[in-house]
């Protein structure tokens, strides 16, 4: 199970803050793919984190049971 | 786990404390303070009275140990504090406060404005603004 979250414009946009996924064997990009059109998240700035880490490289990397997915749209603070 | 996130406006009187707080610490000539207010901006004719802010608070609280880490190893500081508002602030409040103390004051001023840069730009909080007419924007640092 991969647990996903959405801040800010994102989780207004997908109407939602947290999701579980629990299909196996996905990659990142698949899984940004389905959820971003799921959600149409196509005309939205944001990055995302794996693990609470900013991933610049959006790869085939898999996903492992427990990985948390953040959708971030830009810092705000201050 | 330091604390950081304030529920609501930070108060002058909390401000005044950990100032005072620090009186014992000797080794400390300078402490320098940088203070963010909600600014009553207006936007087509719209003005900002208050923001909602929220964050991803256990990724912000990795960040911030990391910015503490490198802050501590960049400049020769004795203390430093970070704190920052979630939930709504009207304008006019206080939502981030950056204390810094060291022996002398030239690395607190390069220290402070360092920190907050660092806080806006690699801290997920996110702000919206929310308009005197209930309407709202995703606020957008410049």
């Amino acid at each position: 199970m991969v647990q996903v979250k959405y801040f800010g414009i994102i989780a207004e946009a997908a109407q939602c803050e947290t999701e579980n996924i629990a299909e196996e064997n996905m990659t990142l990009s698949k899984i940004l793919s389905d959820l971003s059109s799921r959600h149409s998240l196509g005309d939205y700035n944001f990055q995302i984190a794996v693990n609470r880490k900013i991933v610049s490289n959006l790869s085939e990397q898999l996903l492992e049971d427990g990985d948390e997915i953040a959708f971030l749209p830009p810092f705000s603070g201050g | 786990m330091k604390k950081v996130f304030l529920e609501g406006a930070i108060s002058p009187e909390f401000i005044t404390d950990s100032i005072a707080k620090h009186q014992g610490k000797h080794s400390i000539g300078a402490h320098n303070i940088f203070l963010g207010q909600v600014r009553g901006d207006e936007v087509e004719g719209k003005k900002v009275e208050s923001i909602d802010f929220t964050c991803y608070e256990e990724m912000a609280h990795e960040k911030l140990h990391e910015i503490r880490e490198a802050a501590f190893e960049k400049f020769d500081l004795t203390c430093m504090h970070i704190y920052h508002s979630l939930g709504n602030v009207k304008v006019g409040g206080i939502c981030i406060f950056v204390f810094v103390s060291a022996p002398r004051r030239k690395q607190v001023y390069e220290a402070t404005e360092w920190l907050v840069n660092q806080v806006k730009s690699e801290v997920p909080i996110f702000g919206k603004e929310i308009f005197e007419n209930e309407e709202s924007q995703w606020k957008v640092n410049s």
